[in-house]
């Protein structure tokens, strides 16, 4: 009786171990293709939107890639001669780009340092979740309190005939940056190793050398992708920029000017246009034309940030 | 600066009195020649001053200008003259300056009276006269240049800091205020009527809970699955290295790109149609690198030895993943999942050509005003909402926009803080 018991337990146990080997293979073989879906998500991204625009260069769409790089004429819905130029578009994401940086910059960097290196114990734990509740908060809310708060500051303040213009896109968009810049900044800052700064202090130097002799020059290859990840968020910011920018199809002459950026193009006229049309083809061709510029801006970026890792490697 | 700090060896003048005195507020010197002689006819400060008495010699004095005797009035921060006294230094030609002191006080006073007669020491009411005592540790005007930039520095970065602070809490204090006559639970809990003008926010709140639930149940397994590949599968090559370049990548698409995404693969080559199920897909896809990467540091912080003792009971690398590493980083994971629940609740560009639609019909009660939209339908979320009646219908009440914001900032800043909570509790209890 105990043998044939012992027995019947051996061949459950074996069995056991078989299926579960069999479910156990099934799992990694998942885990496998789970991990290798960021590439997949990435292709199907690009080969999609591009999908949509392609058609523009073979097609009988009437469309001239020479005009839409070249042309600051947008005025897709005319209906004898739509012109797509999209020069306007983007040096109207250029502008508001570069206001929001030019402040978004020294402000970001400058809490990173104070954040790292200036302040300790409860004060940086509050400073921290500020900024990242500053983070969290979502772009049309952005975008809804540019066009509620900072637009009547804009008129009143300094007599501006549209409160929705690149100055208020650029502090709203430089608002939503920060929180990028500073928390990758303060982590470049917080990978120079003490040992730097304590040869610093030993030498005599006081914090603020510290700061800018030592730890500039050593993270700075980290601060340079911490702007750039702000430049990234910057460009492709769409809900904030389209409520808070106005809409106006133009070379700015001053940022109290209203501009339409390449993002705020594609989320207000995509509704309107003719699916599979040459509009619609279009805005496609404008969003692979984002996807290229972000693409490059964290591909910068990572290698940036991927150099100094390396180094501290070896 | 209006404080007085006035200890025994400071020695008043004051060009207003005819007969001098004995140096103190009331009975101040004529002149600085006789306050001088005076300093010297004390000794060398040990037996006047305070200290002496616990034992230290401070040779250091000041004399100090009043305007009338017993009138302090205003003093100035920085003194008009400042000497040195270093006993350990030697200077050929001493002169009190900081690099050439005078070695005692017998010397600095006499340096002084020097000075004065050749009328270099003029004092105005209010200025001072400082001979320095120069000690080690004492600063020099170097190290007091230095603290002064440091200082300012630190003001600067402080700024900076608060800067970005200020505005949030002025911007919601601002939004609540605004949002409060059209704020009620009835608000929360009645469908909008007439375009959005009447009623309240219910659907649109239905419909960002159904987006951040789906979106959850696709992204969550495929990016904690995705995380767990990467630290514990991934060789270190090339590959990964892409793979994980990838990972940075999808969470740099601009969202509007994600949109375009979403409508050319779910809305239209999947045919899902615009829909709840559409959007969510899109969400998922947007929101996976952020589940990737909090899941991939939370296994990362689990130590490699808890790994190396399991694999030596004999456990396979699955087993040491489901019941090791898993179970040990769960609230991390929880955090990275919840931050990807904010960001969907708050997104709106991905959602705007996958089904997010300006007006649904609702009846007033019954099922169909609870939940609004099935799977397969358009629906109303609530940046999508706040949007539309803000740019799109005119005549939408104010109070009514402000406390939709104020909704949607709650909501997302609830599940922010829910997920900083976790990180807390996780780090106050963590056992390595």
């Amino acid at each position: 009786m105990a043998t044939a018991e012992v027995v019947e337990t051996g061949v459950t146990v074996e069995r056991d171990t078989g299926s579960f080997r069999l479910g156990e293979w099934l799992i990694v073989a998942l885990i496998h293709v789970c991990g290798i879906s960021a590439i997949l998500f990435v292709l199907a991204i690009f080969a999609f939107v591009f999908g949509e625009a392609a058609p523009l260069f073979w097609g009988d769409y009437g469309f001239s890639f020479a005009e839409f790089a070249t042309s600051t004429h947008w005025s897709p819905a005319h209906p004898t001669s739509p012109h797509y130029g999209i020069v306007a578009l983007f040096v109207g994401t250029l502008a508001v780009s570069v206001l929001s940086m030019a402040l978004a910059v020294p402000l970001g960097l400058g809490a990173a340092v104070y954040v790292s290196e200036f302040c300790e114990g409860k004060r940086k734990e509050t400073l921290k979740i500020v900024i990242e509740l500053l983070a969290a908060i979502p772009s049309v809310v952005w975008g809804f309190i540019g066009v509620m708060v900072m637009s009547p500051i804009i008129i009143h303040g300094l007599g501006a005939s549209i409160g929705t213009n690149i100055l208020n896109g650029g502090v709203i968009l430089a608002l939503m940056s920060v929180p990028v810049i500073v928390s990758v900044g303060e982590d470049a800052l917080k990978a120079v190793p003490d040992s730097f700064r304590e040869a610093g202090l030993a030498l005599g130097a006081s914090r603020w050398e510290i700061v800018y002799r030592v730890l500039f020059p050593a993270a700075k290859n980290g601060l340079l992708a911490a702007v750039l990840l702000g430049v990234g968020r910057a460009i492709g910011e769409t809900m904030a920029v389209l409520m808070a920018t106005g809409h106006a199809v133009q070379i700015p002459t001053s940022v109290l000017d209203p501009v339409q950026t390449l993002t705020a193009t594609i989320a207000a006229e995509m509704g309107e246009a003719e699916q599979h049309g040459t509009q619609f083809r279009v805005l496609f061709l404008i969003g692979v034309v984002l996807f290229a510029v972000a693409f490059v801006v964290n591909l910068t970026a990572d290698i940036i940030v991927k150099g100094i890792r390396g180094k501290q490697n070896d | 600066m209006t404080e007085h700090h006035i200890d025994a060896h400071v020695c008043f003048i004051s060009p207003n009195v005819v007969r001098g005195g004995d140096g103190t507020v009331e009975r101040p010197f004529a002149t600085m020649r006789a306050a001088l002689a005076h300093l010297r006819a004390t000794g060398d400060g040990a037996t006047t001053a305070p200290s002496a008495a616990a034992g230290v010699s401070v040779p250091g004095f000041e004399v100090a200008c009043v305007a009338a005797p017993g009138a302090l009035g205003e003093r100035k921060r920085k003194s008009r003259f400042r000497f040195y006294i270093d006993e350990h230094r030697h200077s050929d030609a001493p002169d009190g300056s900081e690099s050439a002191p005078w070695i005692d006080r017998v010397t600095a006073i006499d340096g002084l009276l020097g000075l004065d007669e050749r009328g270099s020491l003029r004092l105005r009411p209010g200025e001072r006269l400082t001979v320095c005592h120069h000690e080690v540790f004492t600063s020099t005007s170097l190290d007091r240049i230095k603290a002064r930039k440091e200082r300012w520095a630190k003001y600067a970065f402080m700024v900076a800091a608060f800067l970005l602070v200020l505005p949030v809490v002025a911007i919601l204090g601002y939004l609540t205020v605004e949002a409060l006559p059209a704020l009620s639970l009835e608000f929360l809990f009645k469908n909008p009527t007439d375009m959005g003008k009447a009623g309240g926010i219910w659907a649109p709140l239905v419909g960002t809970f159904l987006l951040v639930f789906v979106s959850l149940l696709i992204s969550a397994p495929i990016g904690v699955m995705a995380g767990v590949y990467l630290n514990e599968y991934a060789p270190d090559n090339w590959f990964t290295r892409i793979v994980s370049l990838a990972v940075v990548n999808l969470a740099g698409v601009p969202s509007i790109v994600h949109g375009l995404f979403g409508f050319g693969a779910f809305v239209l080559f999947a045919g899902i149609g615009k829909s709840v199920l559409a959007a969510a897909c899109t969400l998922a896809v947007m929101t996976l690198p952020v589940v990737i990467t909090s899941t991939r540091e939370a296994l990362g912080a689990v130590p490699m030895s808890f790994r190396e003792a399991c694999w030596n009971m004999g456990a396979s690398r699955w087993q040491t993943i489901r019941t090791i590493v898993l179970p040990n980083s769960i609230s991390g994971i929880l955090t990275g999942v919840i931050l990807q629940v904010s960001r969907v609740a708050g997104e709106t560009a991905p959602i705007l050509f996958a089904g997010a639609a300006a007006v649904v019909s609702l009846p007033d009660s019954g099922f169909k005003a609870w939940v609004p939209f099935g799977l397969n339908e358009p629906f109303m979320a609530l940046s999508y909402h706040l949007f539309l009646i803000r740019t799109q219908i005119q005549g939408v009440p104010e109070a009514t926009q402000f406390a939709t914001a104020i909704v949607l900032i709650g909501l997302v800043l609830a599940v922010n803080s829910a997920s900083i909570g976790v990180r807390m509790y996780l780090r106050s209890r963590k056992k390595w």
